[in-house]
């Protein structure tokens, strides 16, 4: 595994310098020099008559690449990478070629804010995409008007982003192409309320808007369908937690009959780890492990999985899943991507690529680089993705599509495991619906 | 009352790998009277190291850890020969620009050379497996570990009380002058404590590989504790390091327990109430 990554890696450098398509950013002199040079070589470019008037159409993206969580940000970056060559291969769009430009937003909100500042007016992004944590989001999101440019969040999941920010406050410029904490919270009672034996849940939960939003949510449905449901303890761990074997003991000692729980990449794979040191697996009935489906938490737990170590007791959901949904567009993309990247897509490759591609379709609509008329173009805007059929919806600017949930298992088809046992319900039924109703969130 | 004790042995497990990383801060602070900020990059410097040995080139655990102490032991040897020893007799200001610039460059340096992305390397399996203890099952690692921080805590102990070089250490450490007049080589010496303090974060990096994650940032991450610690404990006080390392982990695995809700605020109060009753800390002089 860590053989093909670093192939697969030291692949992607070479690529994104041939290419000429921004890199990762090791830290900010880097990023200045590279844009210094960017702008040089896009002088040098011949000018020719263009639809949208642009030589290239720049995209500023963000995620986190450093860290325990950096996969993320990698595969973000890997994701639009794959979706950006394969539209300049073909010519690019309304013969503008594609131009993107990548930062680490270190899963803090003012270095989030920083960079879309610098993307937007520095380097001139006329459109912006991405980043990770949801509270860089929330951080983002309110100064987009200002910047006037559109965002698509590709992975940032808090519920408030979409309900309070587009549908409360009228910003407008806020897209996200990723299901948010409705997946890991509503989905999963959806999920748990047929299981008449887990009555007592524990929560190992992030201690930031994340974790809060998702428990709040899981708690309050759960509870709407379920009434003789008790939440029994909770743990909250912050950024940078490297041992949670407090946590696990301190939500295992009020004897739980299933967890649920939002640490998610490299802090997810611990977690689920140390839950094994621990011997959790044997007392418990189910573990919800929110963002299992992601493939880095996958490679990382493969062994366990393959060894049966969870016995059957790992749920997990995901914003896309590789092996769903069985279709052309899908199956393309998880190969494409294989034969780029040599490995699996996780759900921020998808949602990133598919945000290239709804992009192109936007601009491609309204002949503009304008916001407003993007945003004109983006609501409403119905468009076929690997990940399914996606639709946005005009009040909240949020993409509705469905992913299910299931259990974490092997399968002969995938070097990794996948989510099978899978339980299928249309995102229709579990999204909510404006005018939303405030959800007290918090510890 | 189960429950109480089965979260302490929880919490004595996390205080051991603090113990690893602050026992060298405090060793080099309390002799070369340098705050060595980036003595969390040497713990996570361990830790890929031994990864690299251990995850990727599947050399034997033990030797594998071993390894890894040795070239932190290089790392450390260069760093206080090349840049430390040219800053001892100037402010504190400096040092800690200096050292927290290493922090950047460690950081950066394992980016370019293992990725951003966090690497988990597998368990050996020798050491997978539970026992009962409390009515609850607890992992043989973390034995193991609480283990290793003692044995750690012995040794040091014998290594400054009872040899020689123990003895100069402690001669230079009060006196630098006449240590030094005495025929003590100073400089060689210094050299060997900051490698003694950074082969010590190595051990804590390293140690941690197998159940932990190993990615860029985790030395930044862990050092805030390890200064929480020495300042309960008293700045380059051992024995302060210890009990300031024991208090951090229990009152965090306690805190979680029995006030999940402010966790995190607990240590930090403690650590203003000791600043407030002991400017000095609790074992400072």
């Amino acid at each position: 595994m860590s053989e093909s990554k670093k192939i697969s890696r030291r692949a992607f450098l070479k690529a994104a310098t041939a290419a000429g398509i921004g890199g990762i950013t090791l830290g900010f002199p880097m990023t200045e020099l590279a844009a210094q040079q960017k702008e040089k070589a896009t002088a040098q470019a011949k000018p020719k008559k263009k639809v949208l008037g642009v030589d290239v159409i720049k995209i500023g993206g963000q995620g986190v690449t450093s860290g325990a969580h950096a996969d993320y940000g990698w595969q973000i970056l890997a994701g639009s990478t794959l979706a950006i060559e394969e539209i300049n291969a073909k010519g690019g769009v309304l013969g503008s070629k594609l131009e993107m430009k990548f930062m680490d937003e270190e899963l803090k909100p003012a270095v989030a804010v920083k960079n879309a500042r610098y993307l937007a007016t520095d380097w001139g992004a006329h459109l912006l995409f991405g980043v990770d944590s949801s509270g860089s989001a929330m951080a983002v999101g309110p100064i987009l008007p200002e910047l006037d440019r559109v965002c698509m969040f590709v992975h940032a999941s808090t519920h408030r982003l979409t309900e309070e920010l587009v549908a409360g406050k009228g910003i407008k410029q806020i897209f996200r192409i990723s299901v948010p904490v409705y997946q890991e919270s509503i989905l999963a009672s959806h999920i748990f309320k047929e299981f008449p034996n887990i009555k007592r849940w524990a929560g190992i939960h992030c201690d930031y808007e994340y974790g809060y939003s998702t428990w709040a949510l899981f708690k309050d449905t759960l509870k709407k369908y379920r009434p003789d449901v008790e939440f029994v303890s909770i743990a909250w761990a912050p950024f940078w937690t490297m041992d949670f074997s407090p946590h696990i003991a301190a939500v295992m000692a009020a004897n739980p009959d299933a967890i649920h729980a939002t640490p998610w990449a490299g802090e997810g794979v611990m977690l689920l780890r140390q839950a094994l040191m621990l011997g959790v697996f044997d007392k418990i009935q189910a573990w919800f492990q929110c963002m299992g489906g992601s493939v880095d938490l996958l490679e990382g737990i493969s062994r366990e999985v393959e060894g049966g170590k969870f016995k059957d007791k790992l749920w997990a959901t995901a914003r896309y899943i590789h092996n769903y949904p069985d279709t052309p567009e899908n199956k393309k993309f998880v190969a494409d991507f294989r034969k780029r990247w040599n490995r699996l897509p996780n759900y921020s490759a998808e949602t990133a690529y598919s945000t290239i591609y709804v992009f192109k379709a936007a601009v491609e609509k309204t002949r503009s680089l304008k916001t407003d008329d993007l945003i004109k173009a983006i609501e409403g805007m119905e468009i076929m993705t690997p990940g399914g059929k996606r639709l946005f919806r005009p009040e909240d600017h949020q993409a509705v599509y469905d992913v299910p949930g299931g259990k974490i298992v092997k399968d002969p088809n995938y070097p990794i495991p996948i989510i099978g046992d899978l339980k299928v319900i249309p995102a229709k039924t579990y999204y909510r619906y404006p005018p939303f109703t405030p959800i007290a969130i918090g510890k | 009352m189960e429950t109480l004790a089965f979260q302490g042995l929880v919490g004595l497990s996390l205080a051991m790998y603090l113990w690893l990383l602050a026992s060298g801060l405090t060793i080099v602070f309390g002799v070369l009277g340098v705050l060595n900020f980036a003595h969390g990059s040497l713990f996570m410097l361990g830790a890929y190291f031994a990864f690299t040995f251990y995850g990727l080139w599947g050399i034997n655990f033990w030797l594998a850890i071993a390894l890894s102490l040795l070239a932190v032991g290089v790392v450390g040897y260069l760093m206080e020969r090349l840049f430390l020893r040219h800053i001892y007799h100037l402010d504190h200001a400096y040092q800690l620009l200096l050292t927290f610039g290493f922090i950047l460059i460690f950081d950066d340096a394992v980016k370019i050379v293992w990725g951003g992305v966090a690497k988990i390397p597998a368990m050996p399996s020798f050491f997978e497996g539970t026992f009962s203890v409390f009515g609850r099952l607890f992992p043989f690692y973390n034995v193991f570990i609480i283990g290793s921080g003692l044995l750690v805590a012995v040794v040091l102990w014998l290594l400054f009380e009872k040899t020689w070089w123990g003895r100069m250490v402690r001669a230079s450490a009060s006196d630098r002058e006449m240590a030094s007049a005495i025929g003590v080589n100073i400089p060689t010496l210094f050299t060997g404590v900051f490698v003694l303090g950074a082969m010590l974060a190595a051990l804590g990096g390293a140690l941690g590989t197998p159940v932990r994650v190993v990615a860029p940032g985790i030395g930044a991450a862990m050092i805030i504790q390890a200064f929480i610690i020495t300042v309960i404990g008293g700045l380059g006080n051992l024995k302060g390091a210890f009990v300031g390392a024991v208090i951090v982990g229990l009152l965090s695995a306690y805190g979680i327990l029995l006030f999940p809700v402010f966790e995190l605020f607990l240590i930090f109060v403690t650590m203003a109430v000791v600043l407030i009753v002991r400017p000095k800390g609790l074992f400072g002089g």
